[in-house]
């Protein structure tokens, strides 16, 4: 036992903290190994001295000369995460007083809401295929196999369809969100239905229970651990399939936008693309979040613990 | 007096007419009278799981007849005739103790007053009155299967079916097991099926033995264990409990020797 007994959410914060601080030093630390062009290993290619170019000192003392880098370490390529940060703090367009920070969190928000739409879309779906196939053997071969196939099919072809279909706008995208959605949750709600053993289900029958009371009582309760394991990986899913979504949508609000628009003007200003990144991860991180909270809530008595 | 069970030329087969086909029961006769403990025994595969079962509605014979209570194996399954314990406790981890006491009465939808007073008495009958609020996976084996025994018991079943309940404890909490359910039994008026693997077991419980047979399953022996009620500790050591211990153990003895022949 440790002298020190903090909370575990303290605990996992401080860990979670240390990596972004590792990261951070690995990513300033890369930038370092690079020269001035970033394209080569300091050092080892030539450098402008006055009016000359002579070869880096590695190159002369040991032969190791023009050792590219695999990524390019010049701020273009990899801003400062100093820039990233106080980007977030400056107005993104000139003769505009709005900072970033406040487009970012509008556009997150904006486009989370569209992503808990699809989520619970995608999750009621999951949810009754999963109950069909659990009950159904002939229903489970029959369609199964489309519910596989569908998830093949790459969400960039599926969007502009659904767009075409019910329209540029905000319902579209929670539609192209929820594709993303159901399918983890019907494979995972279709094997926690089945998960009791048969005596569980003998002790239902002796009790002459009926198939929605043994769905409600019994089996639904035992699934419960393997559907939030699902709506874990569904909640950050939907997010990524909100974002892309919003773009043949033609939607201003969310982040799917903002993107688009730092990415056309990287050459100009590439920490803001870095900073938008930064806030959709940290959209999926926040909806991830508060699903793990309420399987805390729902689960939290069972004996495996999370 | 009218018997619980009435069971009479039951057969069972398993896969019938495929090539992996199984004759696990073969022309059962049995018939059990109220306030009867009827221990069945028998070698491993010998059907005793399926006649158990069988007898439940659980499973359906492939042939014979079955009257519970002067009425169908099925009917009786929906009057509510049998509580079940298992080897396995079978508790739901996500139910409390006395959640899982409830869940027969919840299914038959007793009122909220009728359901607590029943779980307290069940629980107070197993000794379990102050682990109300726990959850299974925080008892002992014993203590789960405890409450196994009081969820069985909560609706007043006129049979109590029990599948090798003692089977996966250690010697001595089967002991004290065996002893609690004479106890509980001797109050409840309820009538028993236990299976078993014990001879022990099955003399120090049972009013009658029942031995089978291995593949296919047959009642080669009913053997009436005349040791006084009510049994208790010393019954153990009484020179008729050996006699009787010593004549099942005959009657399985020469069960194996027909599967050899």
């Amino acid at each position: 036992m440790s002298s020190l007994q903090l909370p575990a959410w303290l605990k996992s914060s401080l860990y979670f903290l240390l990596i972004v601080i590792i990261i951070i030093l690995a990513w300033e630390g890369y930038k370092l190994l690079g020269d001035v062009g970033g394209k080569f290993l300091r050092g080892t290619a030539q450098v402008r001295v006055g009016e000359e170019r002579v070869p880096g000192s590695l190159c002369q003392s040991i032969g190791l000369c023009e050792v590219e880098l695999p990524v390019r370490s010049d701020d273009r390529a990899m801003p400062h995460v100093k820039d990233m940060v106080v980007t977030i703090f400056e107005p993104p367009r000139r003769g505009s007083e709005v900072i970033l920070l406040n487009i970012l969190f509008r556009a997150s928000l904006f486009t989370l809401q569209e992503a808990i739409a699809g989520f619970v879309i995608g999750g009621v779906l999951g949810f009754s295929l999963g109950v069909v196939f659990a009950h159904s053997g002939l229903l489970e071969r029959g369609l199964l196999p489309y519910v596989v196939a569908s998830q093949t099919v790459p969400l960039l072809a599926i969007a502009p369809m659904v767009v075409i279909w019910l329209g540029g706008n905000w319902f579209s995208v929670a539609i192209i969100a929820a594709y993303l959605t159901f399918f983890p949750v019907t494979i995972n709600t279709l094997r926690g239905l089945r998960s009791p053993e048969m005596t569980s289900l003998e002790l239902m029958h002796s009790y002459a229970a009926t198939p929605w009371e043994i769905l409600w009582k019994l089996r639904v309760p035992a699934a419960l651990p393997y559907i939030f394991t699902a709506l874990k990986v569904s909640a950050t899913a939907s997010v990524v399939g909100a974002i892309i979504g919003e773009l043949p949508s033609g939607i201003a609000d969310g982040l799917g936008r903002v993107i688009l628009n730092f990415n056309q003007y990287y050459a100009t200003g590439p920490e803001r693309l870095w900073a938008s990144i930064l806030f959709a991860s940290l959209t999926g991180m926040a909806f991830f979040l508060i699903i793990t909270l309420l399987e805390y809530i729902f689960i939290h008595h069972q004996p495996a613990d999370i | 007096m009218e018997s619980v069970v009435s069971i009479q030329k039951v057969n069972k087969t398993f896969g019938e007419g495929t090539n992996n086909q199984v004759h696990a029961l073969d022309d059962i006769d049995l018939v059990i009278q109220p306030n009867e403990f009827v221990s069945l025994i028998g070698p491993s595969g010998c059907g005793k799981s399926t006649l158990l079962r069988v007898i439940g509605d659980l499973i359906t014979p492939t042939s014979g007849k079955i009257t519970i209570n002067g009425k169908s194996a099925h009917q009786a399954r929906l009057d509510r005739d049998y509580g079940m314990v298992f080897q396995a406790a079978t508790l739901y981890d996500w139910r409390t103790v006395a959640k899982n006491v409830q869940l027969p009465l919840e299914l038959m939808k007793y009122s909220n007053d009728k359901k607590e007073a029943r779980t307290r008495e069940m629980l107070a009958l197993v000794e379990l009155e102050d682990f109300d609020r726990h959850y299974p996976w925080q008892l002992s084996g014993g203590m789960q299967q405890r409450v196994a025994i009081a969820r069985a018991l909560a609706f007043e079943p006129s049979i109590l079916l029990m599948d090798e309940p003692f089977g996966a404890l250690d010697e001595m909490t089967r002991e004290r097991m065996n002893l609690e359910l004479l106890d509980i039994w001797g109050k409840t008026q309820t009538t028993v099926i236990f299976v078993t693997h014990s001879i022990t077991e099955a003399v120090f419980l049972s009013t009658r033995v029942m031995v089978m047979s291995a593949r296919p399953g047959r009642l080669i022996q009913d053997i009436t264990i005349d040791l006084p009620q009510p049994r208790n500790a010393d019954s153990r050591e009484n020179v008729r409990f050996f006699e009787l211990e010593t004549e099942v153990r005959e009657a399985l003895r020469q069960s194996e020797s027909q599967k050899h022949e």
